[in-house]
């Protein structure tokens, strides 16, 4: 394949997801950031639910990873 | 681990019960409970109880603002006289009422005088401005004067002021104008007392705003109001002064006092909560509550040494209670127990499950290592550890961190020689430093397997620990064994497609998961399977240890590149170094929260649960047990006079 195509299939692998988890960490940032200033006890779950869709674009990393290498 | 519960009851005379919560408190070892058998009704507060504590809560509410105004920082609990009299008790009340009044009094007085100087300062330049010129107001003894502020593009409107004076009353009036550093103008106007009626209209339609001499420096004019302001603007200072002092005064003679009545207050607010949780009948209490297996000898033998046997404990049977109603108590070795910080931050898991502290002092460190996996970021990190170490005191949550920060910046450092990194590659350019396992930068794949294979093991161990912790519900066990077996065969199977396990392995794995799958089915149901998925999905979620670590050693390899790629050599090292701390701050930072989260979600996930009650034995007050220990507050009449 095209050193070209595998090229930009890698950067959409991190692209599409960093977008994905950007989008969702904007939702939820505010909503947890206001939880919080009513209830600071949420502070762990603040941690776990702004880390969850980071999920998406370490996976996506991966991907790329796995696309460059077998690819190139 | 949890430490083992015993549950005892206590049993006696029912006109013995305060002396026997008394010798409660002071063993400090009973987490109290509300006996559950049904003919008992609970010793409720009389009328006279319930009264004493709205005013011993009231006082104490006092004692707190107080001490709050007075700044007293918390050094522990005071001690209180062996028996505090009621004669004490009313004595506190009427300090507390007094201190806090005069606190407050003192309060609004600084806070009026900081006011009241913050307002002359504001006007300052204004008033050095109009000072000179309000030396010439005397020469006219009938004259008005009207000060006027010029703002901004205002000031450049001056000539139009004058001349619109001078058409409405010709030459009876002299202007006087001076900048000001803020780079308004000052105008002082003196007219005649015949014009000046016909000014104040002409200053009314330009809308030319007068500035308007405070009352409480003596009224109409500047000339008499500004020496005072000057005057009062040098006494201020030296009235905030006194108010200092007097506050410093007031701590110095009652702070000792005010901290023996608030622990003296407090016991004996908890000795009067403790009363509602004891049963009684018509001639006999009884009180229940649980105590460490370990500690139930010396309650025994404290209660005997009082009451002999008036009072008699036994201990209720196991097959009794529920394992879910006994407060937990987290109890492990020195070097573990930092990390109960990380564990606390979920709910304390339920009495008779498993604490995980013991994994996550092993996994946590690991994991963080391997993610940053740098020796000279892992020595940077010891550095900033021992330094944390030393400006913290025992017992805090700063000192835990410094602890939990070592073995981390230990794994950092093996994991730094293990993949030949110091500052990226600065280890190999200048020392030599070869990777003992693999190089990051380039063998990704390795990496990525390696760390799937930690997460593979991270929640086989997980599952393992469920199926011990559900051993007394043999079905719920069985399912999780059978999961974690599921588990195990998906990953030879793929391993054995993949050629890195021999061939032979695949099909009786493949086999052994058909056979498997209805079996998980009938024990755990038909979201069996897709719990299952959860699972796997869950152990691929460990890629981010490789993702993160590639990341770090990537930054660290373009941050040593800038040497160099700039021009000047002297800015590409401030570039480079500006980098390295960029990066160890996001190492700092992001591998803290990808570790927390693999063990929150992935891990804790399979066994922990949640909702156990914290051991809090009822006691004598101290600080650190007051933020746990409710005291109940009702609002009332804060004056102890009318109280009384």
């Amino acid at each position: 394949m095209s050193p070209v195509l595998i090229t930009l299939a890698a950067a959409l692998a991190v692209a599409i997801p960093a977008l994905a988890t950007a989008w969702a960490q904007s939702r939820i940032g505010p909503a947890i950031a206001a939880s919080m200033a009513e209830k600071p006890e949420l502070s762990t779950t603040a941690v776990l639910l702004v880390a969850i869709p980071e999920t998406m674009v370490i996976l996506g990393f991966v991907v790329a990873v796995v696309i460059l290498v077998r690819g190139g | 681990m949890i430490i083992e519960m015993s549950k005892l009851r206590i049993l006696g005379a029912r006109e013995r019960l305060e002396d026997v919560l008394r010798v409660l408190q002071d063993l400090n070892l009973l987490h109290l409970s509300a006996p559950e058998a049904i003919p008992l009704s609970h010793a409720d507060l009389t009328t006279g109880q319930e009264r004493e504590r709205r005013h011993l809560q009231a006082a104490l509410d006092n004692i707190e603002q107080a001490l709050d105004a007075l700044g007293v920082r918390d050094t522990g609990a005071a001690a209180a006289p062996a028996t505090a009299t009621a004669a004490d008790l009313i004595r506190w009340a009427r300090l507390g009422w007094r201190v806090r009044r005069e606190t407050e009094r003192l309060s609004a007085q600084a806070a009026a005088l900081d006011e009241e100087r913050a307002l002359i300062m504001k006007y300052q330049h204004f008033f050095s401005a109009f000072r000179a010129l309000l030396e010439s107001e005397s020469r006219w003894p009938n004259a008005t004067a009207y000060h006027v502020l010029l703002r901004g593009r205002e000031a450049g409107t001056l000539p139009q002021l004058r001349a619109g004076l001078a058409a409405a009353i010709g030459e009876e009036f002299q202007l006087f104008s001076q900048p000001l550093p803020s780079g308004e103008l000052a105008v002082l106007i003196v007219v005649s007392a015949q014009a000046a009626g016909r000014v104040e209209r002409l200053l009314a339609e330009a809308r030319v705003e007068e500035i308007p001499v405070p009352a409480a420096y003596g009224g109409k004019s500047l000339t008499t109001a500004i020496p005072r302001m000057l005057e009062r603007l040098g006494n201020i200072p030296r009235e905030l002064r006194d108010v200092r002092q007097r506050r410093q005064t007031l701590a110095r003679t009652h702070t000792a006092e005010l901290r023996r009545a608030r622990t003296a207050l407090y016991d004996r607010l908890q000795a009067l909560a403790a009363l509602p949780l004891s049963g009684v009948t018509a001639r006999a209490f009884v009180l229940e509550g649980w105590v460490p297996a370990g500690a139930r000898r010396d309650l025994e033998g404290g209660l005997h040494a009082a009451f002999g046997e008036d009072v008699v404990v036994s201990e209720v049977s196991k097959e009794e209670w529920e394992s879910e109603q006994a407060p937990v108590v987290l109890a492990n070795p020195r070097l573990l127990r930092p990390f109960e910080t990380i564990v606390g931050l979920m709910p304390l898991p339920r009495y008779g499950s498993i604490d995980p502290t013991p994994f996550v002092a092993v996994f946590f460190p690991a994991f963080f290592g391997l993610m940053v996996g740098d020796v000279g970021y892992g020595l940077i990190l010891a550095a900033l550890g021992l330094l944390l170490h030393a400006r913290s005191k025992p017992g805090t949550t700063l000192r835990n961190v410094s602890e939990i920060i070592g073995p981390c910046a230990l794994f950092t450092i093996l994991a730094g020689f293990l993949f030949g990194e110091l500052f990226g590659d600065l280890g190999l350019r200048w020392f030599g430093l070869r990777p003992l396992l693999f190089n990051r930068e380039e063998a990704l794949i390795p990496f990525l397997l390696l760390a799937v294979a930690i997460g593979a093991v991270h929640v086989l161990l997980g599952l393992v620990l469920g199926a011990v912790s559900a051993r007394r519900h043999p079905r719920q066990a069985a399912g999780r064994g059978v999961s974690a077996a599921m588990v195990v065969l998906v990953i030879v199977a793929l391993l054995a497609a993949v050629d890195v396990l021999p061939g032979a392995f695949f099909t009786p794995a493949v086999i052994a998961l058909l056979v498997a799958f209805p079996v998980l089915i009938v024990l755990e149901g038909l979201v069996a399977p897709i719990e299952l998925l959860t699972t796997l999905g869950n152990i691929l979620s460990y890629a981010r240890i490789m993702a993160l670590g590639v990341a770090s050693v990537m930054m660290a390899v373009v941050a040593n590149k800038m040497v160099g790629a700039i021009g000047s050599v002297v800015v590409g090292i401030l570039f480079a170094l500006l980098f390295h701390l960029v990066n160890f701050a996001i190492a700092a930072f992001s591998p803290t929260i990808h570790a927390l989260r693999l063990h929150y979600v992935e891990f804790f996930g399979k066994f922990f649960s949640p909702g156990g009650v914290r051991y809090q034995p009822f006691g004598h007050w101290t600080r650190a047990n007051s933020r746990t220990r409710a005291v109940p507050s009702t609002p009332t009449p804060r004056n102890p006079r009318q109280a009384a």
